[in-house]
């Protein structure tokens, strides 16, 4: 085994585990504050990419393209909560799930309708289409995803360590009636979290477009990742989430550069899931005082 | 398998002599440093009536959830006619004749009366789910049955008029009996009650005195926990106190009543 | 006086609502047995694909309305009972009937095993894990390529040999139809017994709870593999039927997507019971095909985007309007029509 074919498994692990990081945080601010499993989360993901492509193709600038992108996400992710999620919020968590099960499908055929079901890129965000490292290669936008990731998670400390409306959300996560007391609209704050969510997502599908593509279909195949990196982490920390995301890009990674051909989906996801089942409260499970 | 041949296949013990019915060891639990229950002993034979009282946290709904089996003790034995129970699941534990009624009652919201005193006659019943769904002979046979058995004890708890009823539409004394029902047609040598008198008016206090007075007379035995002190110590042929965990005393009404210890920690205020 | 007459009226009205249900269902029976002898080849075909659907949501409302364990992997057991069967009968050359029982069987013992790990899990965790489970099963067969055909997947599988002369198309649907109402009637007579009891006693998601089950003696693990089997058996038969029937199979049928939309199918006709399955189906698949038939030719834009829309609405609306499903209808519109008067 050469040692550059392991570097390029480990480097574009890193890159496909920030990606479904990202992804997991989404469903875990969501999760965490509502009690709401996402499942439209990849949906959130894929509108973003699209958006942007088409931004960009009117001629607007990138960044502003990409922020525009996520403001009409956002939109999309607050009319879900609003609209949806918030009428049935005592419903059983499985019937809040199946909810936005039928966002996403209803997003999905609205993206067919327009876009229809051609697959869009974007140009790499700096141009250089690709960067050479040791005798690893690697796309020039995989820098790109990675430090989206880590200024999504340093933003997000910041966000629920050190700002008021932050401490809010937490406290409405861990104790849902206590907040109320203290004058925390619980409808407010889950509005809150889907916003954050779909904002997450927007920037999140601007950013790997480049490097993945995207289509009217992407959404699914990116949620159950998603999921995946959080079950395993443990959805109740970010920092599980984070290491899960990373586990399981990695995993997916070295099984299409070590195993053979053919089998690697199969394998790596066969991998996570008995890490899974070994551990089913996550690899860093919940601290003691959030236990439910 | 009929409920008689299940009331056969129970009664035929290897010890023969069924006394004490209930037996617990030196039985600890601990959740994580925090220690719920500390070497408890008790001897409970057939047709008392034990009440366990002590404060909140004191350990009670933790002994009953061993004895039902939904817990696992950190150390000590349970035996129930001398054979060991403690670490079989909760399910076999009620296949022994051990049932029990939950402080909340716990109706199956989706189903009727009729049908919620009907899972009570799961313990002596076995149509799997193939001959249920091809409703083969023996299945229709028990299915019958049930309902027969399951209709009586609607009967003698006076809950006839409600047979076809949805439990939210039951006050809260009716989902008791309800409850009391499902427990009752599983026949059972031991029912664990938690708190049966919480929430019930003087009449039906009165009614549920009654009806476990002449249960134990059945030769059934109760262990329960009641907070009511007045009537733990009218119908009550024995009383355990439970304080933080230990048992502190353990008698006859009168006896508990002027233990001095437990007036200071629990009667007195 | 008074209360006899009220008791009078309702057991009056009841019996006849019963006799009105019995009138429905024998005319709804007949029209669907003798629909191939007056109905042209694409509502035939139709209906078909509404008995497989039906097959596979109604594994679903033991499973899931019944004992409350929500899964998504009813496509992967579809996909087992097609892709065995297809084996058996083109590189084993078995006849085709037995090829059906022993897939059956097979899925039902793997089916028993998948379960056996998965329902230790709780809550809608469950369905996470049943879809990921599914998504590997499809990686499998479309790796396999030696074995399964790969991405092309299998053809030339043969017919299900029968006696007569009818069209193989009617005997399919015939076929599927009585399958569908063998397993209707199988459904319902668990719903009403010891077992379905039992299953509902442990549903989490209706109010049940796991621990009073089982201090009444209910053997929670017992019952709940017993559920995931019997819904996957049904799904095995199912797909077995489907390879017989299309003769050619691709991995592609049996990703996660069908698995959802079974899901939302039964969701939409009424979880709790069976005839909820075969209404689900029936509305989804009439949706899909009017949809597909006049929307892109009256709306323009692409074949595929209009269903999709119509199942999240479809769904959405049934969840926040209409939580017990479409089967629910008549008796919510009856109660408001009393209410008003």
């Amino acid at each position: 085994m050469e040692f550059s074919t392991v570097l390029q498994s480990l480097l574009s692990g890193l890159t496909l585990g920030c990606i479904y990081a990202a992804l997991g945080l989404g469903l875990y601010v969501v999760y965490g504050v509502t009690r709401v499993l996402n499942l439209a989360q990849g949906e959130f993901v894929m509108l973003g990419g699209m958006i942007t492509v088409s931004l960009s193709a009117f001629g607007v600038p990138l960044f502003p393209a990409i922020l525009l992108a996520v403001a009409i996400v956002s939109l999309t992710g607050a009319i879900l909560y609003r609209f949806i999620i918030f009428p049935a919020r005592h419903a059983s968590g499985s019937t809040l799930a199946f909810l936005t099960v039928g966002f996403a499908f209803a997003v999905k055929g609205l993206t067919l309708l327009v876009w229809g079901w051609e697959y869009r890129t974007l140009t790499s965000f700096l141009g250089s289409p690709s960067i050479h490292l040791w005798g690893a290669t690697i796309f020039g936008q995989a820098p790109w995803v990675v430090g989206m990731t880590i200024l999504m998670v340093a933003g997000l400390y910041y966000f629920f360590g050190r700002t008021m409306l932050g401490r809010a959300l937490r406290a409405c996560a861990d104790e849902p009636l206590g907040a109320k007391t203290i004058g925390i609209s619980p409808a407010r704050m889950g509005l809150l979290a889907f916003v954050i969510a779909a904002a997450l997502g927007a920037v999140a599908g601007a950013t790997i477009t480049p490097l993945t593509m995207t289509a009217y279909n992407v959404g699914i195949p990116l949620t159950i990742k998603g999921l995946l990196a959080a079950f395993v982490g443990g959805m109740h920390r970010a920092e599980g989430v984070i290491l899960g995301g990373l586990l399981l890009g990695l995993t997916e990674a070295l099984s299409a550069g070590l195993m053979p051909s053919g089998y690697h989906d199969a394998i790596a996801l066969s991998i996570l899931l008995v890490v899974f089942l070994a551990r089913p409260r996550g690899l860093l499970p919940a601290h003691a005082n959030i236990e439910d | 398998m009929l409920r008689a041949e299940y009331m056969a296949t129970r009664s035929g013990f290897p010890h023969g002599s069924t006394d004490p019915l209930l037996e617990l060891r030196r039985l600890s639990v601990a959740y994580g440093r925090l220690v719920a229950l500390k070497d408890v002993d008790l001897r409970i034979s057939s047709g008392e009536l034990v009440c366990i009282i002590g404060p909140n946290g004191a350990g009670k709904t933790t002994l009953l959830k061993l004895v039902n089996g939904l817990l696992k003790p950190s150390s000590g034995e349970i035996l129930f006619r001398g054979e060991q129970i403690e670490s079989i699941p909760a399910y076999k534990v009620a296949r022994c004749g051990i049932t029990q009624m939950f402080q909340d009652v716990q109706l199956c919201p989706t189903i009727s009366v009729l049908d919620n005193v009907m899972t009570g006659c799961h313990v002596w019943t076995r149509a799997g789910f193939l001959s249920t769904g091809f409703r083969r002979g023996h299945a229709r046979e028990e299915e019958a049955t049930m309902r027969a058995s399951s209709l009586e004890q609607l009967n003698a708890l006076g809950l006839t008029d409600r047979v076809t009823a949805m439990p939210r539409e039951l006050s809260w004394g009716e989902q008791k009996l309800v409850g009391l029902a499902r427990a009752l047609v599983a026949q059972p040598s031991l029912v664990l009650l938690d708190e049966p008198y919480g929430g019930l008016m003087q009449h039906e206090i009165d009614k549920l005195s009654t009806l476990l007075r002449r249960l134990t007379c059945g030769g059934v035995t109760v262990l329960m926990v009641e907070h009511l002190t007045d009537v733990v110590m009218d119908v009550a042929s024995k009383v355990v106190v439970l304080h933080y965990g230990e048992k502190i005393a353990e008698g006859e009404p009168q006896a508990i009543r002027n233990d001095e210890k437990v007036v200071a920690t629990y009667l007195g205020e | 006086m008074a209360a006899v007459e009220v008791t009078d009226g309702i057991t009056v009205e009841a019996g006849r609502a019963r006799t009105r249900r019995r009138v429905l269902v024998g005319v709804g029976l007949a029209v669907v047995f003798t629909l191939p002898f007056w109905a042209g080849a694409y509502p035939v075909s139709i209906a078909t694909m509404i008995g497989f659907h039906s097959i596979l949501a109604l594994g679903l409302v033991l499973l899931t309305g019944l004992a409350g364990q929500v899964s998504l992997g009813q496509a992967m057991f579809y996909g087992m009972g097609a892709y065995i069967s297809a084996l058996l009968t083109v590189r084993v050359g078995l006849p085709s009937w037995p090829s059906i029982f022993l897939a059956a069987a097979a899925t039902g013992i793997i089916a028993a095993g998948v379960g056996f790990v998965i329902l230790r899990l709780r809550g809608i965790i469950v369905a996470g894990v049943t879809l990921t489970v599914n998504l590997i099963f499809y990686y499998l067969i479309m790796s396999m390529g030696s074995v399964t055909g790969g991405a092309t997947g299998m053809i030339g599988i043969p017919r299900l040999v029968y006696p007569g002369n009818l069209p193989y198309t009617a005997f399919i649907f015939l076929l599927v139809w009585l399958v569908v109402l063998a397993l209707l009637v199988f459904s319902r007579n668990v719903v009403n017994s010891r077992s379905g009891r039992a299953l509902r006693v442990l549903n989490v998601l209706s109010g049940g709870s796991e621990d009073t089950a089982q201090v009444l003696g209910i053997n929670t693990m017992k019952y709940k593999v017993s559920a995931f089997v019997v819904a996957a058996v049904f799904a095995s038969i199912g797909g077995s039927l489907y390879a017989h029937y299309t003769r050619v199979i691709e991995p592609s049928t049996f990703h996660v997507q069908l698995s959802v939309i079974v899901a939302i199918m039964v969701i939409v006709g009424g979880v709790t019971t069976p005839w909820g399955a075969v209404i689900g189906a029936t509305v989804m698949i009439c949706i899909t095909e009017i949809l597909r038939a006049v929307a892109p030719i009256v709306l323009g834009g692409p074949t595929g985007a209009y269903e999709l829309v119509a199942y999240g609405v479809v769904l959405v609306a049934t969840l926040l309007f209409l939580p017990e499903g479409v089967y629910s209808l008549p008796k919510r519109l009856k109660r408001r029509r009393r209410a008003s008067r």
